[in-house]
């Protein structure tokens, strides 16, 4: 799941997989603007079939926070991970 | 039709498979967030041969980029203006608080409204020519009123109607400018898939990716025409897709066709592609079949929609696929890049994609078909920006040109059998009538077209009322019928000298002296005009091959290459020659 995310994180963002990190965020990565945001949302909802709630949305504001939204909806994907 | 996922477009869309493309420049002015099209838009582009270029208009600042502020956003570059104007941007009170409002209040808004679409129309309009698509405002999913609100000639529905009919006769008056009616996608996906309200509230985006999915389609359903890649033929296989079952094993009486379960499948199917006939879509049929069985079935089914007069050319027979197509093309006198293939075998679809990727593939699955009539009409293929009485006359043209083919093989000397063709050739300037179907022979020929200008009916509007430029239009009419307006020519004149601005001809009217005798009509006219010298202009395409030498065949002389032109001139001082004899009359007005 983590590499799913790195690797969406880095199409939508236009950015090389070894730039982004756990700690990746607005506050560090200047492509990731609001309209990136959105891409990137819509993005991560297509490709593990989810659907976040707005307060959610607003929050995941980092590659760790992303990751923690994901397994919150996919719990058998979280112990996959585990195992 | 299957819905691609961001990941999928980002994988399919390479700088390196984008770049070698032509460009297709598309400015988007909006009241709402709208990037998240972009990628639909580049995608759609690019299966249809283009680089898509974005550019958008600052957030809810289309009348001030109507005014011109943002400079390179609208420019003759420009091939199509997307307006998309939300009306709860616009007018929050008609929107969303519309059972407060007065009758006066709502006249207000109404006129407010209706000077802007009028403004900000003609202001894009001095900035560019390209293509404006305008999308008009969605209706009300809970309309304000609630029930009442239908009954009321005054109510929020019946506003919005008039609103967008407004719109539609304002751009009704403007050249290349069209209504897009949003509330056509929107049926299609229903309102609860159609908005996504997370981003509407988060970042004012109002449309969920599956609804952009779904405007990107319509937008290029004029693109398409505009740019020229409309499809021409329709290809059918028979059994199992014009009916059910086989003909050879199940009999006239076994197959399934009627107006009731399960042969209504088939039957509306039968009817949407006889729509598309009457839309001037050729119609084909290429199967495997005994030939007499095939039409036993047209001749004697009481429930067959389609005719044998509606098919222009047909291989049935039990050679491959991919022969039969490349001579559907040749018979037509078609690229076989014009031609769309249904089937439902498989194999035949499989073998057409390997040996002729030009021909767009619409496989049928056999189990499904119950969805045949919506596959045919949601592939968007077939559009054209206006309908022309060619178009509506096509197909019998192409039969008559399959009589001609047939009267061609029982006369043995040309001169003799062109006589027997009774040709009689129309040759005029340009007027309000012909400029639409002037246009699209501009945007539509690809073969025989020594340039391959493509021009929107406002650049022959403004050609043909030029001093410096005559637009000459070709219609022939023969013992057979009448093909309409077949050929242009656009002269520019520079001094002394004619410009062959733009040849152009329909290729079912090639290989009988009609060219000849155009190209002379044309430098006659150039004479007349006080040129002493005609320039001609061969610019090579992947279609137009046909053509290379036709300069040189009409005793032009090569002045040389340059940047992959061919130049040719003609002395018009020595100029007389005159046109073959064998027309029958050739009606001209502007050889005199």
């Amino acid at each position: 799941m983590k590499e799913r995310v790195f690797q969406i994180v880095s199409q939508v963002l236009g950015l090389p997989l070894d730039q982004i990190h756990e700690q990746s965020s607005p506050e560090n990565i200047e492509a990731w603007d609001s309209l990136k945001h959105m891409n990137l949302i819509l993005a991560l909802e297509e490709e593990f079939g989810v659907q976040f709630t707005d307060e959610k949305i607003v929050e995941m504001l980092s590659v760790k926070l992303i990751m923690e939204a994901v397994e919150e909806l996919l719990p058998q994907v979280k112990n996959d991970s585990q195992r | 039709m299957k819905t691609l996922s961001y990941s999928q477009i980002q994988e399919e869309l390479s700088p390196e498979k984008l770049a070698p493309l032509p460009p297709l420049n598309i400015t988007i002015l909006r009241n709402i967030t709208l990037e998240p099209i972009e990628p639909y838009l580049r995608y759609l582009g690019y299966q249809m041969g283009f680089n898509v270029r974005t550019r958008f208009g600052g957030y809810d600042r289309i009348f001030q980029e109507a005014a011109g502020e943002q400079k390179d956003l609208l420019n003759e570059e420009t091939d199509c203006v997307l307006i998309f104007l939300k009306l709860e941007t616009l007018s929050w009170s008609l929107a969303r608080s519309f059972p407060g409002l007065s009758l006066e209040q709502i006249e207000v808004e109404k006129e407010r409204i209706q000077d802007f679409f009028v403004k900000v129309l003609t202001g894009i309009r001095k900035q560019t020519s390209g293509m404006i698509l305008w999308h008009g405002f969605e209706l009300p999913v809970y309309p304000a009123l609630g029930i009442i609100d239908p009954q009321r000639k005054a109510g929020q529905t019946a506003l919005i109607q008039d609103l967008n009919q407004f719109l539609r006769d304002t751009l009704q008056q403007q050249p290349n400018a069209y209504f897009v009616d949003l509330n056509t996608c929107l049926i299609r996906i229903g309102a609860r898939n159609f908005y996504d309200l997370r981003y509407w509230h988060i970042g004012k985006a109002p449309y969920s990716r599956e609804a952009l999915q779904e405007i990107a389609r319509e937008v290029f359903k004029y693109l398409r025409p505009l740019k020229g890649k409309s499809k021409k033929c329709l290809v059918l296989d028979c059994d199992h897709v014009l009916w059910g079952g086989t003909i050879g094993e199940d009999g006239l009486a076994g197959i399934k066709l009627g107006k009731t379960y399960p042969g209504s499948a088939y039957y509306e199917f039968q009817q949407e592609i006889l729509n598309l006939y009457h839309r001037g879509v050729i119609l084909a049929l290429c199967s495997k079949n005994n030939e007499e069985e095939v039409w036993e079935v047209f001749q004697k089914h009481p429930e067959m929609v389609l005719q044998k007069e509606h098919i222009a050319t047909a291989q049935i027979n039990w050679r491959d696929k991919a022969t039969n197509l490349q001579q559907i093309a040749a018979d037509l006198n078609i690229g076989l890049d014009s031609l769309v293939f249904m089937d439902d075998s498989d194999f035949e679809i499989h073998l057409i994609r390997q040996t002729l990727p030009e021909v767009t593939v619409i496989p049928l699955p056999r189990d499904r078909a119950i969805e045949y009539r919506e596959i045919l009409a949601s592939c968007g293929l077939f559009e054209t920006l206006a309908l022309s009485e060619e178009d509506r006359n096509r197909g019998m043209m192409y039969r008559a040109e399959a009589a001609r083919k047939q009267l061609q093989r029982e006369s043995i000397n040309l001169e003799s059998y062109y006589a027997s063709l009774e040709m009689v050739l129309e040759i005029r300037f340009a007027d309000e009538f012909s400029i639409p179907r002037i246009a699209q022979l501009t945007q539509k020929t690809n073969q025989f077209n020594l340039t391959t200008r493509r021009y929107s009916d406002a650049d022959i509007q403004r050609l043909s009322e030029s001093d410096s430029a005559d637009v000459i239009y070709l219609r022939l009419r023969d013992r057979f019928g009448d093909s309409g307006i077949v050929g242009v020519c656009i002269l520019k004149y520079e001094a002394d000298q004619a410009i062959l601005d733009s040849f152009l001809l329909s290729c079912r009217v090639l290989g009988r002296g009609v060219e000849e005798a155009f190209l002379i009509q044309c430098l006659k006219r150039a004479k007349l005009k006080g040129s002493k010298v005609a320039m001609g202009e061969y610019r090579p395409t992947a279609k137009n091959g046909q053509v290379k030498d036709f300069y040189l065949n009409q005793a032009f002389k090569p002045v040389g290459v340059a940047d992959q032109v061919y130049s040719f001139q003609m002395d018009l001082t020595t100029f007389t020659r005159c046109e073959s004899q064998f027309f029958k009359h050739i009606d001209s007005e502007i050889d005199k």
